[in-house]
């Protein structure tokens, strides 16, 4: 017989030089598999769902319209390589398109312009309450996470932290990679927030949808999906990212009508940028969990 | 009867001048405080409180034995904390971590300039890799180690980073030095087990492939002759810092110093014995420049990250 799931997603953590956790529920059945799942993780750029929650909430009571135009001045950027955070110019575009960019290519300054609009921490964080998940908690956007690397680690520009990463006591310096110090959850509370999306019960069902058709349209291959190498099966997800750490949450569906809901949180042992192993590692736990709740 | 345990409830009550607000402390009931307040009256033979309806006081003589009683509670406890010291064997002892590899030269120095520093301690070393130090110095069945980077540093606390530039081995009728990495394409390496230290061992992996060598298989090996062996049969090369070659093969630096090991002491953060501690920190560190001939980080050049979308700031 084969040896326990969890035995093989910790083989499969040890082989990529992570420390990992693991939640994969079953939508359906509600079967679900955990490797310390219960252990609080940094969310890094996830903290973009419960964001998006919120904004469609919102927009459901009538708060904001999602259609709404607004013009980001070329003054008004986060740090960040992708989307408008990108972008020379100003950029003028509808708030539901910019939960477009935060969502399919983690765009940051799309991000903090709708944490403001939607009203910051404190909202994002009734919404949690709201929906039972009180162990989610979003303490500030992604340019408050910029700066905080900087302060701690005493630099002026980003590129400038990793070669600060090898010289001793600079990881535990930084509170962004702290989940006591910054957003946090657990990986079984965010497949809970995943199956709410899913089912129709973490906005209206337009709403959900809407959230739906943007994870689905998430542009990055080398996590959550490289573990599904499949035309037929479906992967949704939100990917997070800061020096060392890398994790993904999604939902995988196949064509019988099987949905997985996903939460893998990785933690590197090697501080370099490019680690294609520790991306790689969160599909292969993934499917490792999701097959073994199809049999 | 128990005289420390019938003190330290003396001690709280007399603290809080309440039986409830004692017995709460103390994570009992109050009925069975009181019982034991009166036997320890009983068994010294005088009034410890002076209780009425509304309030709880010291006697004359309760107030006379209450700070004795706390200087026998700490010296109770003191007597407790060495026992378990003695026990785990750490009274007099400092326990130290070494990776496999540092090289016999440098083990003896470290010993000897040890020993010259704290004579008063008894140096226990242990030659293990640095995933079972990093687990061991968790544990507390370390006190102290020397462990090669990147590795789990979660909970440790580090001494300086040094860094060693790595050379190949090869059959002593080698060619003329330098080595360029990617000359040694189309042979295999040997090289220390991955599960030894795996933030190492893929950080060089990654080093021999990106300056050009790829090897076609990767032996892994433990025993520095066994490595040699490879050597000298002519079927693999080795890596390995100039300290730590075996004397039967060649050592030969590599052009451009592409390969590096990074090496720290390290130790629990919070351990009991700081001072001894930070005396092996001091004497290693300084054995690893002189012996080892490693450098600080900071005088080697800062490594160049581009990062990409996919890897960048909160992707």
């Amino acid at each position: 017989m084969s040896r326990p799931t969890a035995a093989r997603v910790e083989a499969a953590f040890a082989d990529a030089g992570v420390h990992g956790h693991l939640h994969v529920r079953d939508l359906d059945t509600g079967r679900e598999i955990g490797v310390r799942a219960d252990d609080p993780v940094v969310l890094a750029s996830v903290f973009k769902v419960p964001l998006l929650v919120t904004f469609q909430r919102m927009a459901a009571r009538g708060d904001l319209s999602p259609t709404e135009q607004v013009t980001v001045p070329a003054d008004v950027r986060s740090a960040g390589p992708t989307g408008v955070s990108a972008m020379l110019d100003d950029v003028r575009l509808s708030l539901r398109d910019l939960a477009c960019l935060m969502i399919t290519v983690s765009d940051n300054t799309a991000a903090d312009v709708l944490y403001d609009r939607v009203g910051g921490a404190a909202a994002v964080n009734a919404t949690m309450d709201h929906l039972g998940l009180g162990a989610t908690r979003v303490l500030g956007n992604g340019r408050d996470l910029h700066d905080s690397l900087l302060a701690d680690a005493g630099i002026t520009a980003y590129t400038d932290l990793w070669p600060k990463l090898d010289e001793p006591g600079t990881l535990a310096r930084l509170s962004a990679l702290d989940p006591a110090r910054t957003s946090h959850s657990t990986p079984r509370e965010l497949t809970r927030l995943l199956a709410l999306i899913w089912n129709d019960e973490a906005a209206p069902a337009e709403g959900c949808a809407a959230m739906r058709r943007l994870f689905g349209l998430q542009v990055w291959p080398h996590r959550l999906a490289s573990g599904f190498p499949y035309d037929d099966v479906r992967v949704s997800g939100k990917t997070g990212t800061l020096p060392t750490l890398r994790c993904e949450v999604g939902v995988v569906e196949y064509p019988d009508g099987g949905r997985y809901a996903v939460a893998v949180f990785t933690r590197a042992f090697r501080p370099v940028a490019v680690l294609p192993a520790a991306d790689a590692v969160i599909g292969t736990a993934a499917h490792l969990a999701v097959e073994s709740l199809r049999h | 009867m128990n005289l420390v345990g019938h003190l330290t409830c003396f001690v709280v009550v007399a603290e809080e001048l309440h039986f409830g607000h004692a017995a709460e402390r103390l994570g009992m009931a109050q009925p069975p405080l009181s019982q034991r307040i009166q036997r320890l009256e009983k068994e010294l033979g005088v009034a410890l409180f002076e209780r009425s309806s509304r309030r709880v006081e010291l006697t004359a003589a309760g107030r006379l034995l209450l700070d004795e009683a706390r200087d026998l509670i700490a010296r109770a406890e003191h007597i407790s904390t060495l026992a378990e010291r003695a026990e785990r064997g750490a009274a007099g002892t400092l326990r130290a971590g070494l990776p496999p590899d540092l090289g016999g030269a440098v083990v003896a120095a470290l010993i000897a300039e040890f020993g010259e520093r704290r004579p008063d301690l008894r140096l226990e070393l242990r030659e293990i890799p640095t995933s079972e130090q990093v687990q061991a110095l968790a544990d507390t069945a370390l006190d102290a180690g020397i462990v090669r980077h990147p590795c789990d540093t979660r909970g440790l606390a580090l001494g300086p980073m040094l860094v060693q530039p790595l050379g190949v081995l090869l059959p002593p009728a080698a060619g003329p030095e330098p080595v360029h990495l990617a000359d040694l394409a189309g042979r295999d390496l040997v090289v220390f087990p991955r599960t030894d230290a795996p933030g190492a061992h893929d950080d060089l992996l990654t080093a021999c492939r990106r300056h050009g060598y790829d090897p076609p298989a990767v032996h892994e090996a433990r025993q520095p002759q066994f490595a040699a062996g490879l050597v000298l049969a002519g079927t693999a090369v080795a890596l390995a810092p100039r300290a730590a070659a075996p004397p039967e093969v060649a050592w030969r630096p590599l052009a451009g110093a592409p390969l590096t090991w990074r090496t720290s002491c390290a130790h629990r953060v919070g351990v009991a014995d700081r001072e001894a501690v930070a005396d092996f920190e001091s004497v290693a560190t300084a054995v690893l420049l002189g012996e080892a001939a490693m450098t600080p980080l900071d005088t080697t050049p800062a490594r160049r990250v581009v990062t990409r979308p996919a890897s960048g700031f909160l992707a």
